[in-house]
Order: C-alpha cells, then structure tokens, then sequence
C-alpha cells in the first residue's frame, strides 16, 4: 500500500517541481516581456557560473542528505518552497520527535509532509501580511531593539532543537562537539563563515563515528 | 506587446511584480494543500490517529512563525536596492537570504539603488532564478531511484539496525554545526557591510558572545519545558515548547542588546 502511495507522491512530486520551476521563471520572464529590457547576457553567465559552482554540488548534497530525513512527497514540496536547512528540514525534525515516528516510515511520510505543507503555508501567509503591512511594520522590525532577536534566530533555532537529540544521543554527540569547538578556537571564520559546507562535513563524520561506536556496540 | 518601461522605479514596484507574488503564494498553498490532503487520506488508510497528524500541524506551524518574521526581515534588508515585489516572490519559492545576496552581489557587483538600470534589475532576477534551481533539478531526475537504490537500502527492518541511528548522526552533525557557528563568533566573524540591500565590498571584523548565550540559552529552555511535558504531564506544551524555547532565547539577545551588549 504504501508502495503505491510512494510512487502516487512521485509521480505528482514531479509534476509539482516541473510547474514550480515554470512559476520560479514568471517573475524574469515577465520582466523581460514587458519592459522589452533582456538580462545582460555577460553578466548573467558569470553570475550564474561563480554561483553554480558553489550551489550544484550543494544541491546535490542536500538532495541526497535530507530527503530521507523529508520523506517523499515533503522533499517534492520542500524543493520548491525553499528555506531547506533553516526551516523545513529542522520543521520535519521537530514534528518526527514530537509525533514520535521513524524516519523511511509509512506514517513518517504523512508526518513529514504534514509539517513541510503547513511551514510552506505559514511562511508565505506570513510573508504576505508583511508585505500588506509593510509600512505599520517596518519601524518595528527594522528597530534596534528587536535586531538583535532576529539576527540570531537560527542559534535560537538549533539550541532548542539540540536538547533533544542530545539527550537521546549523548554519546554520538561527544566527539562532534569536541572537533567543532576546536575548530572554532582555531580557525572561527572559517566555520561561521562556511556553514553549509560544514554541515555534510560534520554529518559525514558524525556518522563515521556512530557507525565506529554501534560496531563496538557502544551504542 | 512590449511596453517599454525604462523607469527602474516603475519596474521595481510594478503593480503586475505584485500580481506575480501573490500567483506565486497561491501556488505554493495550493500545491502544500493538496500534498497535506494525500497525506491525510494516507494516514486514515494506515489507522494513523487524527491527534497524531493534529500534532504535526500545529507543532510546525507553530515552530514556522519566527524563522518566517526572520525571512520577511531579509524582504526589508533587500527593498533598498530591488523594491519589495521581486524579494517577496524570491524568498517565497525557492529561496534563502544568503542566496540571494550572494546572487545579487555576483549580478550587479557596485550597483546601487540610486544607479540601477532595468537590464541591472533584470539581469539579478534571471541570476537569482536560475543558478538556485539545481537541487530542484536533482529532485526531479534522481530522487526516486536513490530513494530505491540507497534510502531503502540503508534502512533495513532488522532488530538491530544502524539505519534510524544514521539519521540522527546527521541530525547530531547539523547541530554541532550551528553550535560551532554560534560559539566561534566569540573569538571573531566578518561580516560584509550590506547599504541598500546590497554587499558593499567592506568586511567588518567582529566578535560576539550573543549567539551562544542565546544558543544556551535555548537549550535550557527547552530542558525546562521538556521536564514540565514529561514529569508534570503538560501535554499542552508540547506543540509550542520549541517555540516558546527560542521566544526566550530570543528574548535575552535583545536584553543584552538593551545592555549595550551585542
């Protein structure tokens, strides 16, 4: 049954990206139309070029690395919506905790894409109240006061998600949590400064490690 | 027809770059829609209960709402150079505000607002649009044969298996990561100066303890609330404790802040 499901979510999952990239091309394609102004070809190569070189590979790696975690149908949704690591990966992360489930599961699959639709909503209704609300609520999130929340959002974000893999998994945290804090007193802008290369990095080892320690049966 | 707009104004916050936002937010409510309801009619053909899926929801709308004020903040960082239209549509499908400064600084390097063009303007929206959809790309081709290949492979049913340990190494890894992002900014980071929505090309050296507060922070926070869900039974909690753990987080970035500290 659940076969099925999977290959239903797939073949809908496709034609989700295809009509998604044709929705992510209307805005330049629209511009170009009408004001008759086209891209300036040079500048768009090597544009695309320097940016392709860092985000292919990287597109690779994130496809191979959280689409499991995803589930089908939510990898579909979440590779069009966008905001992968900072949120829907964490959000699918959070909702699989809670709703106690396992990941490569039948129920995971609901559960995952459950949490990937309704992120993908919140953030684009909350998106659009900000643009309709725009000039009560610029003054307000451009404030001083209220920078400081937002700039570090994300350390807020994974903080509170830390506490609970860490508690599940002391052990297989050790040694990552080692490497990284010498990483940091060494070399800190490199690691604040790459994070998304770090992060395949960091998965790699952490999971060299676990595997080294469920062998032994450490773990 | 060609209409010729040469004003960059007129373009930049064009009434039909609005009209294209909200298509653009139609289609990913409907496509998540639509994805939530094959999703729910999947659990009742697996006997999955209803709270279960409730609970999907709820926890991750709730734990959506801040990152998403966050990303509507990089909406205003860019509005000095691009307007308000093309950053909202960029940040709704398919993007992230590092991508796209990157984009916009790779596609119009010492542009600025006052001295933009329409081909400036259009040339950073088809370099923000194509060099972004790679992971699209593999999705589309590859996903399900290395769903079949790999995925499934490496998970097996076995009484002992690696496999659910596997994913939470990666989990493990993804938050050592941003431990590390946080907790290297104490002995420095650069950041590069952004002036109307665009990269400047000056790197200014600070350091900051902040984000590790806030990390730790955090993380005891959801300690507490953990302890109040588990041994007190406020089941209620357990939707927004992840939530309410980065609200307090939060909260003491801008009380340093209040402090002169940032």
């Amino acid at each position: 049954m659940n076969d099925k499901y999977r290959e239903r979510m797939h073949k809908y999952g496709r034609i989700f990206i295809v009509l998604g990239l044709m929705v992510i091309f209307l805005a330049p394609v629209s511009m170009w139309a009408i004001t008759g102004v086209g891209p300036n070809g040079g500048r768009l190569f090597t544009g695309v070029l320097v940016l392709s070189l860092v985000f292919l590979p990287g597109g690779l790696i994130e496809m191979m690395t959280y689409s499991p975690i995803l589930g089908t149908s939510a990898t579909y949704l979440a590779f069009i919506t966008g905001n992968l690591i900072n949120l829907k990966v964490p959000c699918v992360m959070n909702a699989t905790e809670i709703c106690k489930t396992k990941i490569n599961t039948p129920e995971n699959e609901v559960v995952g894409t459950i949490s990937v639709a309704f992120s993908s909503i919140t953030t684009v209704v909350i998106m659009s109240l900000g643009v309709l609300l725009l000039i009560p609520l610029r003054p307000i999130l451009n404030s001083e006061i209220l920078a400081p929340a937002f700039n570090w959002v994300i350390s807020a974000l994974f903080g509170a998600l830390g506490y609970k893999y860490f508690k599940n998994n002391l052990k297989m945290a050790i040694v990552p949590m080692i490497f990284i804090i010498v990483l940091s007193i060494f070399i800190p802008e490199f690691v604040n400064g790459n994070v998304s290369i770090l992060i395949p990095i960091m998965a790699v080892l952490t999971v060299g490690i676990s595997k080294l320690m469920y062998d032994k049966k450490l773990i | 027809m060609i209409l010729a707009v040469t004003n960059i104004d007129a373009v930049r916050e064009a009434w039909w770059l609005y009209a294209i936002g909200a298509f653009v937010t139609l289609f990913i409510i409907c496509g998540s829609l639509f994805f939530a309801y094959e999703a729910y009619k999947q659990s009742k053909a697996l006997g999955m209960p209803k709270e279960q899926v409730k609970k999907a929801m709820i926890s991750s709308i709730s734990f959506t709402i801040l990152p998403s004020i966050g990303i509507f903040i990089g909406v205003i960082t860019m509005s000095g150079l691009l307007g308000i239209a093309l950053p909202w549509i960029r940040l709704s499908v398919l993007g992230a505000l590092h991508y796209e400064l990157l984009a916009v600084n790779n596609a119009a390097e010492g542009i600025t607002a006052t001295s933009m063009t329409v081909q400036d303007f259009v040339t950073i929206a088809f370099t923000m649009t194509i060099a972004i959809i790679w992971g699209s790309l593999f999705t589309l081709f590859f996903f399900k044969s290395y769903q079949k290949k790999v995925v499934d492979k490496a998970i097996t049913k076995k009484e002992r298996s690696f496999g659910p340990l596997l994913f939470q190494s990666v989990f493990i890894g993804l938050v050592a990561t941003y431990f590390g992002d946080a907790f290297s900014r104490m002995f420095g980071y650069n950041v590069k100066e952004i002036v109307d929505g665009s990269y400047t090309g000056n790197v200014i050296h600070m350091t900051s303890f902040v984000p590790l507060v806030v990390f730790v922070i955090s993380f005891l926070s959801m300690m507490g609330f953990d302890y109040l869900v588990q041994n007190k039974k406020m089941k209620w909690l357990e939707n927004f404790q992840l939530t309410f753990s980065m609200l307090i987080g939060m909260t003491s970035a801008v009380l340093l802040g209040m402090g002169g500290i940032y």
